[in-house]
């Protein structure tokens, strides 16, 4: 029944994901979740302890599609022209040129983004939301498939500077790797005795199957009443108790993209109440804003995204 | 709306606490049965499944009735328990039976509050939520709700508590039985409602303990109150009871003669004054006289003093004639309360406080007038009586002298009163210059005071009067006049002993008013030249005027307040017939929106998350749901958020199902796609789903 767009889209993202599980290994989930924000077309940032494999995972989908790719480590003495570019005065031909910053690219990593200034993170701000940079009076466009994989520590870590409220809202996805299980740590140790297999990986995808995998997502279709189901969900984090400002309309939006991208993956042509639930915390969760005194009693955004998906009556 | 409501102030009482409390109540309020209806409603709620889904609205409209009702019930009983137009008759005998004065009429009030609020108590019973929107009932949160950004919580209260605690009240505002009974019902019921509240941490005997300690506290407290208020009594009560009864007797006055301490008179208004057409002001207003003074005690004569009838003037129903055929007269209007209560007339009734040679009253509204050989003139009436009194220097009402009473003077006073006469070198001398002679001697040797000082109890042989006259030589207006009176008696000269009001604040350009402080007493003389009774004032002036005290002018804007009321009120009686029917369509229309407001669901508890269900999405008609159901029977109920998928699996952990895994993961695969595709099923696979739910089942069933 799947158009053969559907199925060629499918089969790109079986490659990229079986390219990737070769480097992060007893990661499925996460490498599910980050295909489903990146086939969506939507940014995410990976919230880790330093060490888990962070910067591996962004790396390895880099390196699994052939497009640009730029790295910027992201520290207190960073400033937007670092990321954004800027125009240096040419003497030999008497003008301002603009020297296009690491922001022009297809894939940005982003790493450890909570250690540059609030000014420096704001940069990305527009990047992230519209696509363009405005620099000095001119907007520049970027790339088309301009992808944000950020990563941060913990913001309780020293040295860091809390993300605000409105670029939280622009990740599409927030989640953690986590510690694998012993065993495949193992085979992480094994894996790396000679180099890294990252120096191996090859390129499985070219942009044009992005391009593909990208419309071929907007084609999963998705049900008046799932996208009822988001709303519901999504509103209901505006009320929960404990929590000071919910989840924008943009949750909404980004929860029903990235479970369309997940339900191609899991070889649908439609949205099942499954993929939504499967999403709801890492897209939603990330940009509640929770009340001090809730904080203090224990309370975490992700227990109530996961309180309120116990106590939504979920359609069936 | 929140989620989860934040809890109500206030906890629910325990089962059965409300019934006993009712019970009770009806029972010493004489309204057991409806004490017994009451309760069983309210207890019922606790059984019953019936629930209404009552908003703040409706709240707002069954306090806004209670409220209604509450007045109504003020104005029912305040207007059958006065006099001059209750709305019936019979209604105003039967409302009497259980009060007799404004007190009493407020106590009814009070004992039928259970009632007049049980309709708003039993609406939280039977509301879904079972609280109170604070903002329902509170103006200032409701202020707040309207003024906030409609994200604050709303704040709810039960009432539970607070209406058990109304209930007990008004059990005990008759309560005057002598036994004890109320007492032990009291101490059971707060046992009961307070034993639920108690503090778990402490150890039940503390918790005894202290409960015992705080009734036994509460016992002897009251107890005490009532001890004291009787030894007070006992102490001084002449004292009190002149204090606490502004009211004139016409057959008695006590006077304070004797008593030590400060005589303290508030500043109170009771009397407003006008003269009408230039006419010139009365110095005293009297109320009464008499003629036999005994042991500080004046009295009248007793049988041939008693009071008659005055007949009201032919074809004038409110002008009575004291004094036939006298001319030339001078008027003045006066206003003053009647503040006693005559049985007889069921009405209010007081002494009227006339000038001196009055003969006329006109447009006096009073039931009855009766006059007493002494002037007194007494009126039963409503509360504030207005009118027009036409005084002048001819005749008073007075009766001439009874030579047996009007010179009788107390044997135990005779001696101080014959050492004085001694003093005044006044044998041989004429009435009129024995008077004068009196007025001089107090004059130049009394002085007015209010402050009775200690001293006189030194002279333990004499009386107290005696005292006044030959050591203390100080004292107030009813030393002086009492003694003038038995001076002037022992002179030979009839005299009597006058008490009333003088006269002497102005305000405004021809108005006066009178304050309690300005009671007065002096004497009435008879002078055999004229036949004529003469008021005769030996109270040296100087009456001490205090500086009044800041808080007066708001004293008097509050007397005025209170006065323009009364004059509305008493004037007005067809009105308040009328009152209560003016609030009764507002009752019914205020009755008519709690009950008939539109789309109110009355529903069960249970399903308060059903309305969560809409109806309307496709694919609901798909046969999975009854393999859903059938499979649930087995003990694996989905839970509300749990997804189909997960419940299907946790459904085929049991080995039982073991062929039945792959068609039912397959049968999902199609109702999903039925349910959530918009594109739907073709009609084979709409088909297919049918036929192998029903396979599914069979193979279930077997």
């Amino acid at each position: 029944m799947s158009t053969p767009s559907l199925e060629a889209a499918r089969q790109t993202s079986r490659n990229i994901a079986a390219n990737i599980a070769k480097i992060m290994r007893g990661q499925t989930a996460p490498t599910r979740q980050l295909l489903a924000a990146f086939a969506a077309g939507g940014h995410v940032l990976l919230e880790d302890f330093p060490g888990t494999g962070k910067t591996t995972l962004a790396k390895a989908l880099a390196k699994s599609i052939d497009a640009r790719f730029k790295r910027v480590q992201f520290t207190p003495d960073l400033l937007p022209s670092d990321i954004l570019g800027v125009s240096i005065f040419n003497q030999r031909e008497q003008e301002f040129k603009f020297h296009e910053g690491p922001v022009f690219t297809d894939i940005l990593l982003a790493d450890e983004i909570n250690r540059a200034s609030p000014r420096t993170q704001s940069a990305l701000l527009e990047a992230m939301g519209e696509g363009q940079v405005s620099v000095e009076g001119d907007r520049r466009h970027l790339s088309e498939f301009f992808f944000v994989i950020a990563t941060q520590n913990p913001v309780e870590f020293r040295g860091t500077y809390p993300l605000p409220e409105a670029q939280m809202d622009r990740f599409a996805m927030q989640f953690t790797l986590g510690y694998v299980p012993p065993e495949e740590e193992v085979a992480i140790l094994t894996a790396q005795e000679h180099n890294h297999p990252i120096e191996e990986l090859q390129t499985v995808a070219t942009l044009a199957d992005v391009q593909a995998l990208r419309s071929a997502v907007e084609a999963v279709r998705i049900s008046a009443e799932l996208k009822r189901y988001v709303v519901d969900l999504v509103a209901a984090t505006r009320t929960a108790p404990g929590v000071q400002l919910g989840a924008s309309p943009r949750a909404s939006l980004a929860l029903m993209k990235t479970a369309q991208a997940l339900a191609l993956f899991d070889g649908l042509d439609f949205v099942t109440p499954e993929q939504i639930q499967a999403l709801a915390v890492p897209v939603v969760a990330h940009r509640l804003v929770l009340e001090p005194q809730a904080r203090f009693s224990g309370t975490t955004a992700r227990g109530v995204v996961l309180d309120i998906l116990k106590q939504l009556r979920v359609p069936a | 709306m929140n989620t989860e409501p934040v809890p109500p102030t206030g906890r629910a009482t325990p089962p059965g606490l409300l019934l006993a409390t009712l019970v009770f109540w009806g029972w010493q309020s004489g309204w057991l049965w409806t004490g017994v209806a009451m309760g069983v409603i309210l207890e019922a709620a606790r059984f019953l499944p019936l629930r209404w889904e009552l908003t703040q609205a409706d709240f707002q409209r069954i306090w806004n009735f209670c409220f209604l009702l509450a007045l109504a019930m003020g104005i029912y009983v305040f207007s059958t328990n006065d006099p001059g137009g209750g709305p019936a008759g019979a209604l105003q005998a039967s409302a009497r039976k259980v009060s007799v004065s404004g007190l009493d009429t407020s106590m009814t009030l009070l004992r039928q509050l259970p009632v007049i609020w049980f309709l708003f108590v039993a609406a939280q019973f039977f509301s879904a939520g079972q609280a109170i929107p604070l903002a329902a009932i509170s103006w200032i949160a409701r202020r707040r709700q309207q003024q906030g950004t409609g994200m604050e919580p709303e704040k709810h209260i039960n009432v539970a508590y607070p209406y058990f605690m109304l209930c007990l009240y008004s059990a005990g505002i008759h309560t005057n039985d002598g036994t004890h009974l109320y007492f032990y019902g009291l101490c059971g019921l707060l046992t009961w409602a307070l034993w639920p509240l108690r503090a778990r941490k402490a150890a039940i005997w503390v918790w005894c303990v202290l409960l015992a300690t705080a009734l036994t506290l509460g016992y002897y407290g009251v107890h005490g109150i009532g001890q004291l208020e009787q030894f007070a009594n006992n102490y001084n009560s002449q004292l009190l009871a002149r204090l606490l009864q502004p009211q004139t007797s016409a057959e008695v006055s006590r006077t304070s003669i004797g008593k030590i301490g400060r005589l303290k008179l508030s500043n109170r208004i009771l009397i407003r004054l006008e003269p009408l057409n230039g006419s010139p002001v009365p110095t005293y207003l009297r109320e009464a006289s008499y003629r036999k003074y005994y042991s500080q005690i004046w009295q009248t004569a007793g049988k041939s003093d008693e009071f008659q009838t005055v007949v009201n003037d032919v074809g004038q129903e409110n002008d009575w004639s004291l004094l036939p055929a006298s001319t030339n007269l001078a008027t003045v209007q006066i206003a003053n309360y009647l503040t006693g209560w005559s049985k007889e007339s069921s009405s209010a009734q007081g002494l009227l406080p006339l000038p001196s040679g009055t003969a006329r009253l006109t447009d006096l509204p009073a039931f009855e007038l009766k006059k007493n050989p002494l002037g007194a003139v007494l009126a039963a009436g409503p509360g504030l009586v207005i009118y027009q009194a036409h005084f002048g220097n001819g005749a008073t009402m007075d009766e001439a002298p009874d030579t047996n009473v009007d010179l009788l003077v107390a044997s135990n006073e005779v001696s101080a009163v014959d050492q004085v006469i001694a003093e005044m070198h006044v044998a041989s001398a004429t009435d009129r210059e024995k008077m004068l002679a009196v007025q001089k001697f107090f004059a130049s040797k009394f002085t007015y005071t209010l402050n009775i000082k200690n001293e006189m109890k030194a002279y333990t042989n004499s009386t107290p009067l005696g005292n006044f006259l030959l050591h203390q030589r100080s004292g107030y207006c009813e030393y002086f006049a009492t003694a003038t009176v038995l001076l002037l008696r022992e002179m030979h000269i009839p005299a009597r002993y006058a008490v009333g009001y003088l006269v002497h604040e102005r305000t405004g350009s021809q108005r006066y008013v009178v304050r309690e402080r300005d009671a007065h007493a002096w004497c009435l003389v008879w002078n055999s030249a004229t036949k004529k009774w003469e008021d005769f004032d030996t109270t040296p002036a100087g009456m001490d005027n205090p500086a009044p005290s800041f808080t007066r002018p708001f004293q008097d804007a509050w007397s005025w307040l209170r006065f323009q009321f009364a004059k509305f009120w008493w004037s007005q009686g067809q009105f308040r017939k009328y009152a209560l029917w003016l609030l009764i369509p507002v009752l019914g229309l205020s009755l008519y929106q709690i009950l008939f407001r539109r789309k109110r669901k009355g529903r069960s508890p249970a399903t308060a998350s059903a309305k969560l269900v809409p109806v309307d999405w496709p694919g609901l008609d798909s046969e999975f749901y009854r393999l859903e159901t059938r499979l649930a029977a087995r003990g694996v109920p989905r839970l509300p958020g749990e997804s189909l998928t997960h419940w299907l699996e946790r459904v085929l952990v049991d080995p039982a199902l073991t062929d039945l895994r792959q068609p039912l993961r397959e049968l999902l695969r199609l109702h999903y796609q039925h349910r959530f595709d918009p594109q739907g099923l073709s009609p084979a696979d709409r088909e297919r789903l049918a036929r192998e739910v029903k396979a599914c089942l069979d193979k279930l069933n077997q």
